[in-house]
């Protein structure tokens, strides 16, 4: 585009040129200003938000016991604590080489600080509930999916063929089936495998069944990072020495794990968003709380607040999670034509 | 003395049953400098490549530093022939993830198990003797490509080879990234590196060489001495095409 004489009347130019493209603009306007009014309107005069600002506590917690709440919370606040640390905290030092690990950390001490034992109060998973609920599930499966998924992928390229095949037909049929399906197979099936005492609670059913079915999308995607990958760095790797396997961790998957980085990111989001689904299998984790809410008579009739709070709440979240990828895509590529030229 | 590399009667084919190698005999004397020339197509690669085990033989016998390797390519035994054997790509191949620090200390590291600040103060000091030192920290993206193919060299060289095999390059350089490539070549076959280079520079061939083996159809069709080459036929008609390709 051309830098014209100045900004307005480059727009005036552009939006005012003919009486036709005048009018144009106008009802253009016009429905924008019509839209933005409304929409204000309800949101300041007629939404009424106490269905919101009086259960802070329960969209956070759930039915989490009130004097234990300070564990999902400490849980939140440290992932708040952290993800504002790697995007805005310092750029060196020990702090940062820190990061990695603290971040995997979270995972078994969010499942720990939520489940008590060693020395804390154990709370049930049925007390469970609302964000923190989601969190745990979207991290646990994330955790548990990933090296599923990569296993997944290497075991397709291998040679072997009953492992190539039958890695390629798990993952065929994982993804030819619809999540909430592999749910509810998870709920009913996982018991009767297991032996009659051994109980496996909901969450954990839960999170199982949403890693084996997420794990089939992340190989497919870690296979495309893989296939990115000349046949000369393997022999590059070769006659260097490295042996097969020092291959694979030095050199084959830290490249592929980088160029597949921007679909598992996508994956995360959709695996943050696919949690919402356990609603329907009785987990009472944001949308779960949200419905029983919407249930209490105090609050009749108030879905629109419930709902524009929740795509509030569900948006701050992937937002952070997309900052933090592209963070992590930034660190991992310290020149960014490092991947384009090769 | 037993020579570095001794092969006899090499036979290897790519599916279609034309012949890259076919029944190829040679020998390479210990630092000695064997340049090995000819037309594209002509199996030069596929020779050098099958010295470290990159292409399998079909038939034939190869003794690499007195490591026998047959037709059933025993994997164990290409291993230890790698062990000792440098190489050098037309393309670099450098890890792109990894500094150019790391892309030298990372086999001698991992496989040679030394200690990582050894490793890092010799790959310093290799560096230096390229001429590339300051390099060390960057990535193998932001290098102009005689500079990678340097690297690439040094990392070869952090594992102190025997023998140095060096696959076109300079075919993929820039015409002014050539001399510094060939120049750190060159002062490698001055400390007496055995070195096999498969290449068109014919300037190098001649000053450098001990002797040049020119390929056609997978056999070897002539060996000379760089100061009969000018009665060679084949060296006129590589001159008169300027020396390339």
């Amino acid at each position: 585009m051309k830098s014209g004489p100045s900004p307005f009347k480059r727009l005036k130019r552009q939006l005012l040129a003919s009486p036709l493209d005048v009018l144009i603009t106008l009802l253009v306007l016009a429905l924008f200003g019509w839209i933005t009014a409304t929409s204000l309107h309800w949101l300041v005069v007629d939404a009424d938000w106490r269905v919101v600002s009086q259960n802070m506590p329960l969209y956070a917690f759930g039915s989490y016991p009130s004097d234990q709440r300070w564990r999902p919370l400490l849980w939140i606040a440290l992932l708040i604590g952290l993800t504002l640390m790697t995007l805005l905290g310092p750029r060196k030092g020990w702090l940062r080489k820190a990061l990695p690990l603290l971040w995997i950390a979270m995972v078994p001490f969010g499942v720990v600080l939520l489940a008590g034992g060693i020395g804390l109060l154990p709370i049930p998973s049925h007390a469970w509930g609302g964000l923190s609920l989601t969190l745990l599930l979207t991290a646990c499966s994330g955790v548990l999916a990933l090296p599923m998924g990569i296993l997944l992928a290497l075991g397709r390229q291998t040679s072997l063929y009953v492992i190539q095949r039958s890695c390629s037909v798990y993952i065929d049929v994982m993804r030819a089936v619809p999540l909430i399906a592999v749910l509810f197979f998870g709920q009913l099936l996982i018991p009767l495998f297991l032996p009659m005492h051994l109980e496996v609670n909901r969450v954990l059913r839960a999170v199982l069944a949403f890693a084996l079915f997420a794990a089939a999308y992340i190989a497919e995607d870690v296979r495309g990072g893989l296939q990115a990958i000349p046949r000369t760095q393997h022999e590059a790797a070769a006659v260097l020495g490295l042996s097969t396997q020092q291959t694979l961790l030095l050199v084959v998957l830290p490249q592929a794990l980088r160029t597949a980085l921007p679909a598992l990111t996508n994956q995360a989001v959709g695996l943050l968003q696919n949690t919402s689904l356990m609603a329907i299998l009785g987990l009472v984790e944001l949308l779960g709380i949200s419905r029983s809410l919407l249930a209490n008579p105090d609050f009749i009739g108030r879905y629109l607040e419930v709902y524009v709070w929740l795509a509030g709440v569900y948006w701050l979240v992937c937002t952070a999670m997309a900052l933090l990828a592209r963070h992590l895509e930034h660190q991992l590529s310290p020149t960014t034509s490092a991947t384009a030229k090769r | 003395m037993t020579p570095a590399i001794q092969a006899t009667g090499l036979v290897k084919s790519f599916g279609h049953g034309q012949r890259a190698l076919d029944e190829v005999s040679l020998h390479v004397k210990s630092g000695e400098v064997l340049v090995v020339m000819g037309p594209s197509g002509s199996g030069k690669s596929t020779l050098i490549r099958t010295f470290n085990g990159l292409e399998s033989l079909d038939k034939g016998h190869l003794e690499v530093l007195g490591i026998p390797l047959d037709a059933d390519n025993d994997e164990r035994q290409i291993r230890r022939i790698r062990k000792r054997v440098g190489m050098v790509f037309q393309q670099f191949n450098l890890f792109p993830h990894l500094s150019i620090l790391d892309n030298i200390t990372l086999a001698p590291i991992r496989v040679q198990r030394r200690p990582r600040k050894e490793a890092e103060n010799r790959a310093l000091q290799l560096l230096t003797q390229m001429g590339i030192a300051e390099q060390a920290y960057k990535y193998p993206a932001q290098l102009s490509g005689g500079q990678q193919q340097r690297v690439a060299i040094t990392r070869a060289l952090a594992l102190n080879p025997e023998v140095m095999l060096f696959d076109e390059p300079t075919s993929a350089l820039d015409p002014e990234r050539v001399k510094e490539v060939l120049d750190a070549m060159r002062s490698l076959a001055k400390d007496g590196m055995t070195m096999v280079v498969v290449t068109h520079e014919m300037g190098f061939a001649r000053e450098v060489a001990d002797r040049v083996l020119f390929m056609d159809e997978g056999r070897v069709v002539e060996i000379s001495k760089p100061d009969e080459l000018d009665k060679s036929v084949r060296w006129q008609k590589m001159a008169s095409w300027g020396g390339q390709h």
